[in-house]
């Protein structure tokens, strides 16, 4: 079958999943007594009535229809990008521009740590890989182990108290901010208020675009706490994986031919055991992604970090329906097109698979 | 293998008194190939340790709610060599004390000794915990052995439902759960009960399918047994080993999300009830004033739980799961 086939029912294949997404959230908030929903829209300044404003909000959600046609409104209602309103400070009224706002900076958080990890793993799990039962890969075992064990907020917070700055007097190690995600600066750079020039709406690369080195270091030490703690538990799994790879394919045939016509052992290694090794690993990223996602919500929180994660908790303590659950419908949809992407990579690099 | 020599015949005269029942077998082999793996064994025995420190804590609470420094009423005392009696002599500008001979760990800012609240909070931990794999164990091991069983409608639907489980982070949809149902701990129970049986469903479900054609199976239908029948006594108890496994890993999970809910100040549960994230949160709020003992011991207590679990749960999979082996 063509790569582009294949993609193409793969995208049809999410379809369902999708619908059962919005199915799940709709229930979610069907379960919500009706005048809870309402409340949200009441605004006082507005010179309307309470009883008529109240009424609107009930027809624009479809409050007044029976079950299956309020669930086709709340789909109608996502697919124009309405996603609900909120009443929180230092959030804007409505849920879809406090996500627009806070989903850069996870995407930011979640690239980083995603490549922080694959870059880190993928040679250390060569190297222990290559060395099974060694003193390393015992090392190597307990340090993965850990990975997956550690309370991710906990390490959040150890991590502040060693490496975190003015949280103890006189370490010198504590030069990362351990707060925000943007420097503090007395006026914000123009790209960052002015949305046209803001092509990425991701700080540290918008900053680079424009050539302004000071924000974008200053962006970049806010990221890196909460990028060490996300790495931290992903790498686990994938240094797993690649070392169950290695340990897989060493005893293959072709490796045996590869080292028997004279190929050096560098190049086994690299060319013959590693390459055979990273096809599971790439299965296993769209779980981790999963449980990268989950450690946001807790590292965003600890490290004040304005993202998705931060936003859902913000509005799960202070009681904001629609931002709770539009926040995890945006969840859902992060982590459906990361395992899409991880599905075509891995009919890209293994065209087995398309069968 | 008690019964079958080296030459693989049987011994020749067996008393009925010596033969054991085939599981038993079963589970003293399998436990042998347990005991090879040194980690896992410490890991067992640490998840152990912390099980009977919960179970000692119902018996005889160290903790009675209202315990500081200057009223205790905890089983931590007589472990110690000199059991304070009469009027502490703490300085007045310390809010908490550093560890001591006293209190191990230290006392919070509220003047608490942290030991004998750390062993409530895990009382409430590792019970909640329990009941949430528990309870989702049963109704995933059903629902899955019935839906890969039956086969065809019910087990479609049953994958399509896991599938959107499945497809957001279990900690966001707990969160989105709770906020719903309304915040309590047994709503959070019921909330992660619900995200959680379809895991043990899939598991489960995946096994069935390739018991259902094995001859036993056959030989039960033959014989004329009905279908609850075949399920509950020939296909569940074939199945449950992956789950298991499963089960011993999500220890470490579930616990997490509760701390982790509670550290972030979802309010689950007043924050009067011990519970391990609540105390490290507490610790983080009085960590600038150098109280670092606040929120290191508790972390590092729950730390050791969820690396001890995973251990054993990592010696399960490699006695249950040979083909995973070395992962």
């Amino acid at each position: 079958m063509e790569l582009r086939f294949y993609i193409v029912r793969r995208i049809l294949v999410l379809i369902p999943t999708l619908l059962g997404l919005t199915l799940l959230m709709f229930l979610l908030e069907a379960m919500i007594p009706p005048a809870l929903l309402e409340i949200p829209y009441f605004n006082p300044k507005s010179g309307i009535s309470r009883t008529i404003q109240l009424h609107n909000a009930a027809i624009l959600l479809g409050l007044n229809l029976p079950l299956p046609l309020r669930y086709f409104k709340y789909v109608w209602l996502i697919l124009h990008g309405d996603l609900g309103v909120m009443n929180l400070a230092g959030y804007p009224g409505s849920v879809t521009l406090a996500i627009e706002q806070a989903f850069p900076n996870t995407i930011q958080l979640a690239l980083f740590a995603t490549i922080l990890a694959l870059a880190i793993a993928i040679p250390l799990g060569t190297f222990i890989g290559a060395r099974p039962n060694s003193v390393a890969d015992q090392v190597g075992r307990v340090f993965s182990l850990s990975g997956f064990a550690m309370p991710a907020f906990w390490l959040a917070v150890m991590l502040q108290i060693g490496l975190g700055k003015n949280v103890i007097t006189g370490n010198p190690f504590g030069v990362f901010p351990i707060s925000g995600s943007v420097p503090d600066v007395p006026i914000a750079p123009s790209f960052y208020t002015n949305g046209i020039t803001s092509p990425t709406h991701i700080p540290i690369f918008d900053a680079l675009l424009h050539a302004d080195w000071s924000y974008a270091w200053g962006s970049f030490m806010h990221v890196v706490l909460p990028t060490l703690t996300l790495t931290y538990g992903i790498l686990a799994g994938i240094l797993r994986f690649i070392r169950a790879g290695m340990v897989d394919s060493t005893y293959q045939e072709y490796v045996r031919t590869a080292r028997a016509k004279g190929v050096p052992e560098r190049d086994v290694i690299k060319r013959h055991i590693r390459r055979n090794a990273l096809i599971p690993t790439v299965t296993v990223m769209g779980l981790l992604f999963a449980s990268l996602l989950g450690g946001a919500v807790l590292v965003e929180t600890v490290f004040n970090y304005p993202g998705l994660g931060l936003l859902s908790v913000q509005a799960a303590i202070n009681f904001q329906i629609f931002a709770v659950i539009g926040s995890t419908l945006v969840f859902g949809v992060i982590l459906m097109v990361a395992n899409l992407i991880v599905d075509i990579v891995y009919a890209l690099i293994d065209p087995r698979i398309r069968y | 293998m008690a019964d079958v020599n080296v030459t693989g015949k049987m011994k020749p005269a067996v008393t009925a008194a010596k033969k054991r029942h085939p599981m038993l077998e079963d589970f003293s082999a399998t436990f042998k190939a347990f005991t090879r793996n040194k980690l896992a064994v410490v890991g067992f025995s640490i998840t152990m340790v912390y099980f009977a420190l919960t179970i000692l804590d119902y018996v005889y609470p160290a903790y009675l709610g209202v315990s500081n420094i200057d009223q205790v009423t905890s089983w931590v005392f007589p472990l110690t060599a000199n059991p304070p009696t009469g009027p502490f002599i703490i300085p007045s500008t310390a809010a908490a004390t550093a560890p001591h001979w006293w209190f191990w760990f230290g006392t919070s800012l509220s003047r608490q000794p942290i030991l004998p609240i750390m062993l409530a909070a895990l009382k409430t931990d590792i019970t909640f915990t329990l009941e949430v794999v528990l309870l989702g164990l049963l109704i995933g091991i059903t629902v899955g052995a019935v839906a890969g069983y039956l086969g065809g409608v019910v087990d479609e639907t049953l994958m399509r439902i896991t599938d959107i489980f499945f497809s957001v982070p279990s900690l966001i949809l707990a969160i989105a759960f709770v906020y719903v149902l309304g915040y309590s701990l047994n709503n959070l129970l019921a909330a992660l009960v619900i995200l959680w049986w379809p895991t043990y469903a899939r598991l489960t479900r995946g096994v069935t399918l390739t018991v259902k054609s094995m001859k036993f199976i056959e030989a039960s239908r033959a014989s004329g047994a009905s279908k609850i029948r075949i399920i509950f006594r020939h296909v569940i108890p074939n199945v449950l080993s992956p789950s298991f496994v499963q089960l011993s890993l999500d220890l470490g999970t579930v616990v997490l999300i509760l701390a982790g809910l509670r550290f972030i100040n979802l309010p689950i549960i007043s924050p009067l009830i011990p519970e391990l994230g609540t105390m490290i949160n507490d610790g983080n709020s009085v960590l600038v004033g150098g109280y670092w003992w606040a929120v290191t011991v508790p972390g590092v207590f729950l730390l050791i739980f969820t690396v001890a679990v995973n251990l054993m749960g990592d010696g399960l999979r490699d006695v249950f799961d040979p083909k995973l082996r070395g992962l």
